[in-house]
């Protein structure tokens, strides 16, 4: 390949514009790093979103258009893989939190330490992290109070410590909330406002968020959500050392004589080729594709993919998977207000339970079921059509509401993300193959979490009770992790405690890529803060070497 | 609308009684009133009404790879029409010797089920066993879908996606299932838009010095 271009020398790439790699960006820039950031997608701006379902949902608005980006699936290393929108996040600058309504709960201090804690598992990779919540806690603040999360300190029993409270008082309570804390309490459960990537107030000089219906999956034309777009994208550029390029496809990573990361090879939106040299690189592209990209990234030095000596690289993926139990109620409920997603949460079935059988667990909570119109959705086990379905979509739509599980799926070796042999993407690049067995563990828990959350709704007063219990993991919730774990052993994990590659000393991971464990709850949150770590410690390194 | 279409008229006939059984008209609108049949005749027609602009002023001009992925697509949704449409008409030929758009509604029926490869499941099934349901999908992947479901999905579509996509006339099908919707796509975009009268009694009152349209 001839480049036609050379940009001057970075002292740091950043590839991907997302959560993780826009708090990246903010730290190293707010600490006069110069970055340039490499976004496979558009920079858009708010006024290029809009109340549109048929666009957003359907016609590849937002998600990836699975004829120029798709991925392949299969259940195990035997078995053929089919193409299959697996795990898909918009890819954007802002990425996932451009279209998300942003449940920000923490994990808990035990989920840095699942495998100490459940013992090992058969079949399974249980691994406690490298670091402890504590580590992370100071982060866990630093990522409330930038985004202006509201929630209620303590309103979650099973919360570990907090050194502070949120910047604002949760989001106003929907029917569908009260519903959720109703049958909560009946049942003796905890239950509290989900913590929210919203502004219930104003906040930093910015406005409340816009109460709409078209939220969750839609993207923002009023820019009051908080999101990586809106809040982080905005604090790195005002710094004049952010140079963001959109629509810039890195194709592979090279390595110099000593074994570092040299360049990043790019392609722009013409087609043009560009070689990115920088001190370090930081990747931050989702699990599936940081993982992609590694294994796309191969030399002398790693036929297998950079850092993938030991071919960690893709091994261990989890993706939580979204299911429910839907309820109908006498009165209204109206849960496509606010997008169906201004929500509350329980940890009750959240913290490891031997007695129950299975490892681990996830938190339940409160959804709309549309997005927000049943253009995408139908009650489980009802007609698709006819008069019976036309009857269900009046009688049910303004009656209905789920209560959703994160099913906290269990790390496996023979579950990974690698290269497809056959399907390429638009831009001639072979696609993330995804290889994914669920372990009995997840079908069991899955199970155990669905019951749960219909307890809560026949304790809350519903009617009708319809259960979906998750029989396959289908990526549906873009929620990705695990594929370069971090450890403090070379040999049984990719990054370190820092998240820098074991094997090339300029490389570092901060997407759900280096998360040992999935952990039970909504990931966003602890990629963000772990981001906003691994900055400042780069950042300290910096000051430390010049 | 006068739009270019895809459609002949027989096909567009025969596509228009289709989504009629499947949202039918009762003492509320169906597919036939709220005017599904010209979304899908548009949606067909090329690549110049993929996506409105946010604002509800028109449409978007498609430009590189996704008009190159839009016309692959519609071309593949194009030919699933083209001979889902002839499957019916022969279904129906060998069924009762006449073309689909010309049977009574219940010899219709009986040919759109015979189609749907899935089948009817039985109402108040008390759990999904349909995995490849779309009930919790996120996404979408028409495509892949068999004419039949897809003419169902793109009929739901036409019934409830914003009006400027040439169905849901006068928000008839919001209407129809009472979601309270935006009056137009502009109120969306410029914020007015809010739900928070639909929150729990007394909500919207504590915060509305913070919020418009209230």
């Amino acid at each position: 390949m001839a480049f036609n271009n050379k940009p001057a020398r970075a002292e740091a790439v950043i590839i991907g514009a997302g959560a993780s790699g826009s708090t990246a960006a903010k730290v190293l820039c707010e600490a006069g790093v110069k970055v340039v950031a490499l976004e496979k997608g558009p920079w858009r701006k708010r006024e290029s979103f809009g109340g549109d379902e048929l666009a957003n949902i359907n016609r590849y608005n937002l998600w990836p258009d699975p004829l120029l980006n798709p991925r392949t699936w299969r259940e195990t290393a035997s078995s053929r893989a089919r193409i299959d929108q697996f795990c898909p996040v918009p890819q954007m600058v802002g990425g996932g939190t451009v279209h998300w309504q942003g449940w920000l709960p923490r994990v808990t201090q035990n989920d840095f330490r699942l495998r100490t804690i459940a013992g090992d598992l058969a079949g399974a990779s249980l691994a406690d992290w490298p670091i402890t919540y504590d580590e992370l806690e100071p982060y866990y603040l630093k990522v409330e109070w930038a985004f202006g999360v509201s929630g209620q300190a303590g309103a979650n029993h099973f919360e570990s410590h907090r050194s502070g409270g949120y910047p604002c008082p949760p989001m106003p309570v929907s029917r569908y909330v009260e519903k959720f804390h109703k049958g909560c309490s009946a049942l003796g459960w905890n239950s509290f406002p989900l913590p929210q990537a919203a502004l219930s107030r104003p906040y930093n000089g910015r406005r409340a968020t816009v109460i709409s219906a078209f939220a969750q999956q839609h993207g923002d034309p009023t820019g009051t959500r908080s999101s990586a777009l809106n809040i982080f994208v905005p604090d790195a550029a005002a710094t004049g050392n952010y140079d963001l390029r959109p629509q810039c496809v890195v194709r592979e990573l090279t390595l110099d004589r000593q074994g570092r990361i040299k360049a990043a090879i790019y392609e722009d939106g013409e087609g043009n080729l560009f070689e990115q040299e920088a001190d370090l690189f930081i990747l931050a592209c989702g699990a599936v594709e940081t993982a992609r990209l590694l294994l796309l990234s191969k030399s002398g030095r790693f036929p297998n993919g950079v850092a993938n000596g030991n071919d960690l690289v893709g091994r261990n993926v989890t993706f939580h998977e979204y299911s429910a139990a839907v309820g109908t109620y006498e009165d209204p409920i109206y849960a496509w207000a606010g997008g169906g997603y201004v929500s509350a949460s329980t940890f009750q079935h959240y913290e490891h339970d031997p007695s129950r059988g299975f490892v681990s667990g996830g938190h339940l909570a409160v959804a709309g079921v549309g997005i927000p119109l049943p253009i995408n959705w139908h009650l489980p086990g009802a007609p698709t059509w006819g008069a019976e379905a036309k009857k269900i979509d009046r009688e049910y739509f303004n009656h209905s509401l789920a209560v959703a599980m994160v099913l906290h799926d269990m790390p496996q070796h023979e579950n990974r993300v690698d290269l497809d042999d056959k399907v390429v993407d638009a831009w001639g690049l072979p696609v993330a193959r995804i290889t994914l067995k669920p372990h009995r563990n997840d079908l069991d828990q899955g199970r155990y979490l669905i019951d749960r959350a219909a307890d809560i709704l026949e304790a809350s007063g519903a009617l009708d009770i319809r259960k979906v219990y998750a029989d396959r993991i289908t990526g549906n919730c873009s929620h990705q992790h695990g594929t370069a774990r971090m450890g403090d052993d070379p040999e049984s994990s990719v990054l370190d405690r820092w998240c820098r590659a074991h094997e090339v000393e300029n490389l570092y991971v901060v997407d759900g890529s280096p998360f040992p464990t999935a952990t039970g709850a909504n990931p966003t949150l602890t990629i963000m803060a772990n981001a906003w770590r691994v900055a400042d410690k780069i950042v300290a390194e910096r000051g430390n070497t010049t | 609308m006068a739009e270019p279409t895809f459609f002949t008229p027989h096909q567009r006939a025969t596509v228009e009684a289709a989504m009629a059984r499947i949202i039918p008209s009762d003492d509320t609108p169906g597919a036939l009133e709220a005017g599904c049949i010209d979304f899908i005749d548009r949606y067909l027609s090329g690549i110049d009404f993929i996506f409105a602009k946010p604002d509800g002023s028109g449409f978007e001009v498609l430009e590189g790879k996704a008009a190159e992925s839009w016309r692959q697509r519609i071309e593949i949704l194009r030919a699933k029409y083209n001979q889902g449409i002839a499957d019916l008409d022969t279904r129906a030929q060998s069924a009762f010797s006449a073309n689909f758009v010309a049977l009574t509604p219940e010899q219709q029926d009986s040919i759109l089920g015979a189609v749907d490869a899935r089948g009817q499941a039985a109402p108040g099934v008390d759990e999904a066993a349909d995995s490849s349901g779309p009930a919790l999908q996120q996404t979408s992947t028409e495509i892949d879908l068999d004419f039949f479901p897809l003419l169902v999905v793109h009929t739901r579509q036409g019934f409830y996606a914003d009006p400027i996509y040439g169905g849901n006339r006068q928000q008839m099908g919001w209407k129809t299932i009472g979601f309270h919707g935006p009056l137009s796509m502009k109120d969306v975009h410029e914020g007015r838009y809010t739900t928070l009268p639909f929150f729990a009694e007394g909500e919207a009152e504590k915060v509305r010095e913070f919020h418009d349209g209230l």
